[in-house]
């Protein structure tokens, strides 16, 4: 009797477990995403099949239109104001300074933390009347901001508290960036006359450009999958102006039992992400500057 | 071996021990009231026992049911049922008709009010459920507050009410901001909120309507409008707080009126501050209105699952529950309405409720009430109502005709999306 | 820059991201009434706040859980990630650069297609209000596979050769030879998993209805949204801390690595 694995080679025997898993839990499901946006379905009574309809109502459906907006909106905000304060504080951290340790704990602290803290952290703290911004701004004499009760300062406070939450993770990222440009570059600068904000953007940035690449990617990815917070926090108002697409479909779905069309938003959304992603990609690896 | 999330009472049977499993709410006085009578039930000597269990506590009952069908896994008796997800029960075939039993009209007759009988019926002409208790939403005032600001009775009309929320909404500490307002209520657009504000209100408006007439869409143009005007002046005038203002503002007085049931009355029992004065009122109406003034009840049902293997002996439980002697204790330990004729004129009650001053008002008010219609999209429906309640009436972004006009619109787009 | 500025900046900086921390700290130690003010401390110190949450929802319990779940999973993710990351860098057999590029594909499509999908399969396997449909999908994941294989290409070939020559099985070879020499990718992934996995909250609203099987992260989002705690924030914000607390209890510990784990991460993707 041979050995198994001897028949079947290892490398294919050791993968197996993977495969299983990935037809089950990865091709399964674009597969049956495939079929269920031409259905109906309640999970309750049996599928419906329905044709184009689902099609048809995304293309009219102006809230899910105003959900991925509001996507966008957020992304557009939150990374290049996470990329300067990240590069700034990273900038920063890269001097001799005591404490180094200290303040980089400090600072990656928010990272950690679920997201459902942050969230209910920051929804006190956004708080019209009662919460601790407005009642510093107020005694300032600055007056209140309705951070989520207006519906253009709303999904800003959001991109905000993400940036928050996150720009720890980049600050490190920037550090170990900063870190592997060789010093002998800059000497040279200097010697040349360079000034400091010269050396920065003739040297620094482009020698951090995957770095930069890094976060966007990151962010973006991120950023897509834009749920707790508007879930928490203002419930996709005020107007629907922090609905995320995600919080969209995930009502749809699971609110009020339109599989086919949520799975149908979902698939355009994912077509979205993938032709955001592949133009970031070739946009911003090209860019040097 | 079945990996699937086999009921406990299902288990139970195979080892020849004949139980029924009951789901009653969570909700700490009414589970402590069903432990009661299940004791007792068991007591009794019935063959089959009843086996009491909270139902899951989850994101809503409604879910949880749903996922219990989904799973198989559904008790045979639940008595938390809101009564507008019983269509897709039914729909899925997972109710028992309960007309169907020999007793049925006797005992029916005995207890539930006619019209509240007919409108739980379903569209095939059978009944699936039993209309067991109501919530009338009333409002709850602080008359401490109210005498303070010279409002000396409750007002009854918008205008008085408005009236008195410019006498209440004030600046208390003298540092330039509003600390005091009227009310509060969830600014947020979340399809469940509006059960305390727009649709009890336009149920108030519309004089005892609700969204649906014999299945067709017939919302009262004119009454949502008012609703809309009225939530719209009172955020204008700054008497609600534009904001998720939390904490518990009455037990603080920081507000002098809520939209409650009579469920809140225990807690304040348990919860309010020693010099806190309160006391219950009907809502307030349209200048214009005339007759009685119905609101939003939140009804909730009995009903047995189709997949029991007990139905009679279910049956028999269900009448016990809904028996004068359970009634009583539903409204002594959970301080909730029953859904009986003639509550307040049956002698059995009336020692009760000259004790229970509170009660008695949600007790007169329980007779004008009206729930939710037996709609596929009820949900979705109060959705698009919490976009147009935060346009107009919130945000002042619309004016409240067309808010009307625009939300029957997006209703009857929904309603066709989902046909 | 002045050194004296650069100081004052960072700590600038340190009080933006701990000052709300610190202010969610003593916040809960307060009574409603008192939360809005602006003084830091409490006036009247109580435990009220943690009371309601003990009493309203078995927040313990739901530890509990989280802790079941994620140490599953992590466990989980590092092993099967290590044997599938073996096969993919050490072994050679047919179709193996396809599996890997497939396993590549399966992390550039967004999770929001086969979300429901996912759901759809947990509910038929009657998983739903079941832990193990907390586990079963996120068991294995294709960004395991890739830090594993990339660690492993960089094993001298010479060590795998002596140690097949002795007869040592693929396993074998994987579990004594490879994995000690990579401690840190180990390292690395067990964190990167348990921290995600940890947080994850839109897929536990999903799958678990029933309260006793919520993860910790769950139940404390419908603590906040739902009206279990009777809009008393002073609740909400306490059960926000204790959600945070043993994150931030393994981090203190843990801080380098945790670090040194998020950051290369960030530089592999």
């Amino acid at each position: 009797m041979k050995k198994l694995s001897q028949v079947i080679k290892p490398g294919f025997l050791l993968s197996m477990p993977y495969m299983a898993h990935l037809t089950l839990f990865f091709i399964y499901p674009v597969v049956f995403s495939l079929i269920l946006v031409f259905h109906r379905w309640d999970v309750v009574t049996p599928m419906e099949f329905v044709g184009l309809k689902n099609f048809i109502r995304v293309f009219s459906d102006e809230v899910f239109m105003q959900s991925i907006i509001n996507t966008g909106v957020f992304l557009v905000l939150h990374i290049p104001l996470q990329i300067m304060v990240a590069l700034f504080f990273a900038n920063l951290l890269n001097q001799k300074i005591i404490a180094r340790g200290f303040f980089r704990t400090l600072y990656f602290l928010p990272v950690v933390v679920s997201g459902v803290v942050v969230t209910i952290l920051f929804q006190q703290l956004f708080n019209y009347d009662t919460g601790l911004l407005n009642q510093f701004l107020y005694k300032l004499g600055l007056g209140q901001v309705p951070w989520l009760v207006s519906e253009n300062w709303a999904m800003p406070s959001i991109a905000f508290m993400a940036t928050w939450k996150n720009v720890g993770l980049y600050v490190i990222l920037f550090m170990g960036g900063l870190q592997s440009i060789p010093t002998e570059l800059y000497e040279a600068a200097e010697l040349e006359g360079a000034s400091s904000t010269q050396r920065f953007y003739y040297i620094t940035l482009p020698m951090l450009n995957p770095t930069i690449v890094t976060v966007i990617v990151l962010s973006v990815i991120g950023g897509f999958s834009l749920f707790i917070e508007p879930y928490v926090m203002t419930g996709g108002g005020p107007m629907n102006s922090t609905l995320s697409a995600v919080l969209y479909i995930y009502n749809q779905a699971f609110n009020f039992g339109h599989m086919g069309y949520a799975s149908t938003m979902g698939l355009f959304f994912a077509v979205i992400i993938f032709t955001v992603v592949k133009i970031q990609r070739k946009f911003v690896e090209t860019e040097v500057y | 071996m079945n990996c699937n999330n086999v009921n406990e009472g299902v288990n139970e049977r195979e080892e020849g021990n004949k139980t029924i499993t009951y789901w009653s709410s969570p909700n700490p006085q009414e589970f402590a009231l069903a432990k009661q009578l299940v004791d007792e039930w068991n007591e009794l000597g019935h063959e089959v026992k009843v086996k009491l269990q909270a139902l899951p506590a989850g994101q809503s009952s409604e879910e949880v049911l749903l996922s219990a069908m989904v799973a198989g896994t559904t008790p045979d008796i639940c008595s938390n049922i809101w009564p507008g997800i019983t269509n897709d029960f039914i729909r899925a075939k997972g109710l028992l008709a309960l007309d169907l039993f020999d007793d049925y009209d006797l005992v029916m007759g005995e207890r539930v009010p006619e019209d509240i009988l007919e409108s739980v019926k379903a569209k095939d002409g059978h009944t699936y459920q039993i209309p067991w208790k109501t919530n009338p939403i009333m409002v709850q005032y602080n008359t401490k507050m109210f005498r303070d600001a010279g409002v000396t009775e409750f007002p009854k009309t918008y205008s008085g009410f408005l009236d008195a929320a410019s006498k209440i909404t004030k600046d208390n500490d003298g540092d330039g901001r509003i600390d005091q307002w009227m009310g509060y209520r969830d600014i947020r657009p979340i399809w469940w909120q509006r059960y305390y504000d727009y649709y009890t209100s336009y149920i108030n408006a519309s004089g005892g309507k609700t969204f649906f007439d014999k299945g067709e869409l017939a919302i009262d143009v004119d009454a949502s409008n008012k609703v809309f005007k009225f939530y719209q002046q009172i955020y204008e005038g700054g008497y609600f707080p534009q904001s998720t203002l939390q904490g518990n503002a009455f037990l603080y007085s920081r507000i002098a009126v809520e939209f409650t049931g009579p469920w809140n009355i225990s807690f304040l029992e348990k919860n309010a501050p020693e010099d806190l004065e309160y006391d219950f009122a009907p809502l307030p109406v349209p200048d214009d209105y005339e007759g009685e003034i119905y609101t939003y009840g939140d009804h909730k049902n009995i009903a047995i699952f189709s997949n029991t293997k007990y139905p009679e002996e279910s049956w028999e439980f269900v009448k016990f529950l809904i028996s004068k002697e359970a009634d009583y204790r539903l409204l002594e330990f959970a301080s909730q309405i029953p859904i009986r004729k003639e509550l307040l004129t049956d002698p059995d009650f009336a020692e009760f409720f000259k004790q229970n001053l509170s009660l008695a008002r949600f007790a007169r008010q329980a007779a004008f009430t009206r729930g939710v219609d037996s709609v596929r999209d009820f949900k979705e429906i109060l959705d698009s109502v919490s976009r147009y309640y935060e346009k107009a009436s919130v945000y002042g972004k619309m004016t409240p005709d067309e808010a009307t006009h625009d939300m029957i619109e997006a209703i009857e787009i929904l309603r066709e999306w989902n046909k | 820059m002045k050194k004296s500025i650069l100081y004052t900046v960072l700590i600038i900086g340190a009080i933006v991201f701990a000052y709300p921390f610190v202010w969610m700290f003593f916040s809960t130690f307060k009574p409603d009434g008192e939360i809005g003010n602006i003084q830091l401390l409490p006036e009247i110190w109580t435990w009220e706040n943690y009371q309601l949450v003990f009493d309203r929802i078995p927040i313990a319990r739901g530890f509990l859980n989280s802790l079941i779940v994620t140490s599953m999973v992590t466990l989980s993710v590092t092993i099967f990630g290590s044997i599938t990351g073996y096969a993919f860098s050490r072994l050679k057999w047919k179709g193996r650069d396809a599996m890997f590029s497939l396993s590549l594909l399966t992390m550039m499509i967004p999770f929001q297609i086969t979300l429901i999908p996912t759901y759809i399969l947990i509910v038929k396997f009657g998983l739903t209000d079941h832990l193990a449909g907390l586990i079963v999908p996120t068991m294995i994941t294709a960004f395991s596979i890739l830090l594993f294989r990339q660690s492993f290409l960089t094993i001298p070939q010479d060590l795998v050769d002596a140690a097949r020559l002795d007869g040592c099985s693929e396993l074998g070879i994987l579990f004594r030879i490879i994995l000690p020499l990579s401690k840190p990718v180990v390292v690395t992934v067990a964190i990167l998993t348990f921290v995600a996995n940890w947080n994850e909250v839109l897929w536990p609203l999903i799958v678990i209805r029933d309260q006793s099987l919520m993860t910790m992260p769950q139940m404390v989002a419908l603590f906040a949204v739902g009206g279990g705690s009777d809009s008393s924030i002073g609740a909400q914000l306490a059960s926000a801390l204790l959600l945070a607390l043993p994150v931030i209890i393994a981090y203190l510990i843990f801080q380098k690595h945790f670090i040194k784990s998020m950051a290369s991460s960030g530089l592999k993707s």
